[in-house]
């Protein structure tokens, strides 16, 4: 009797301690609610143009002739060009890879771990017997714009199966996003969530919420299209943490929590930032 | 006082033998520091909260080495570890508090 009332506890407990993705997902859509009770949270997903509405209007006007436009037509005409061995990117992926990025990252039972769509993609390459591509621009960064391209009105769709290892990785994508880091010690949330809309010296943050749902993005600052690694690295770099590799573990799990938080929101991917 | 001249030089010369491990590092005392910081440092790794300027200390400690600067080569190690010793003190911190920063 003793133990099965232990049992009984130790499951009351640690029920009510473990908060599910889905659990978080609405609270932080509580907190911008509560934190911009006036604004329609699904434009979260154009970043700082959601709070800034002068740099939206200039926005609004480039986007008549998006600098991201090359890449995807470079991306389409990558994508479609055959491997040697005849085989293409469509036929690693489903619906022949049209309109699939609101899914990705997926967790993959397989090798229990997160595969994100620029790990597919390389994925897919290497294994038809082609080198992977370099991970932050060019060539891959096009091919994923051009996906992103095609799944333009999808809503972010990613799961997290009953499964630890996916659990654990969406975890530690979290731990990841509120944790204080490098010499600055800034977590992702402190300018993401406590300051998203605030200016930090000639832009706007923006805020968490929609935050996966537009890449790649073509940045000014960059003059080119960039992954979403890319950015992280950018981040980690600004407090002097040291960044990790793309498509690292820390980054794809990262990418896995930060993905789920988006969920049910509109792609809307490539897009322009400053 | 000529005659305690080369006394006084003497008595110098035997100070300043004396003091001089102090002043002067050696490539002992540098390769102590390295390893102190590398230890640091990986730890700080392995707790995801390595800081981007700590490496380049230490790849600065290690041309200052190679130049035959032991004074610089401690002084940018030992500052290495330091900068690893904050990070771990992050890491430590972070761990016991960040979930108080997700909204329930």
């Amino acid at each position: 009797m003793k133990k099965f009332l232990i049992a009984c506890f130790l499951f009351v407990v640690t029920v009510n301690v473990y908060a599910k993705p889905e659990d978080d997902r609405l609270a932080l859509r509580e907190f911008f609610a509560q934190r911009f009770p006036d604004m329609d949270l699904n434009e979260m997903i154009n970043g700082l143009y959601a709070f800034d509405e002068g740099a939206r209007e200039q926005w609004l006007e480039m986007e008549d002739f998006p600098p991201y436009e090359i890449a995807v037509e470079e991306g389409e005409e990558a994508f479609n060009e055959p491997f040697a061995n005849g085989k293409g990117y469509a036929d690693c992926f489903e619906n022949g890879g049209i309109g699939i990025k609101q899914n990705y990252p997926r967790f993959d039972e397989g090798s229990g771990e997160v595969i994100t769509l620029e790990y597919a993609i390389n994925q897919c390459r290497t294994d038809n017997g082609e080198e992977p591509l370099p991970w932050q621009t060019g060539e891959l960064a096009a091919i994923s714009a051009y996906m992103a391209f095609t799944s333009r009105g999808n809503k972010m769709s990613v799961v997290i199966p009953d499964d630890p290892r996916a659990i654990s990785a969406y975890e530690s994508g979290k731990e990841y996003y509120y944790t204080r880091r490098g010499q600055l010690e800034f977590a992702c949330e402190n300018c993401h969530m406590q300051s998203a809309g605030l200016q930090l010296r000639a832009d706007r943050l923006s805020g968490m919420l929609g935050q996966a749902t537009h890449w790649p993005v073509y940045r000014s600052k960059w003059g080119e299209t960039g992954t979403l690694h890319k950015r992280f690295r950018e981040c980690n770099s600004q407090v002097r943490a040291k960044p990790y590799e793309p498509q690292s573990r820390v980054y794809r799990e990262l990418e896995y929590f930060l993905s789920y938080m988006s969920n049910d929101m509109e792609m809307n991917g490539p897009a322009s930032r400053r | 006082m000529k005659q305690l001249i080369p006394a006084l030089a003497s008595v110098s010369l035997a100070v300043l033998t004396l003091f001089a491990p102090a002043m002067a590092a050696d490539a002992t005392e540098y390769q102590a520091a390295l390893t102190e910081a590398r230890q640091t440092l990986g730890d700080a790794e392995s707790k995801v909260q390595l800081w981007s300027t700590s490496e380049i200390l230490l790849e600065d400690a290690e041309k200052a080495a190679a130049s035959g600067d032991f004074n610089l080569a401690v002084k940018l190690a030992t500052e290495a570890r330091l900068q690893g010793e904050l990070a771990v003190a992050t890491a430590e911190r972070e761990k016991q508090i960040w979930q108080s920063h997700v909204p329930k």
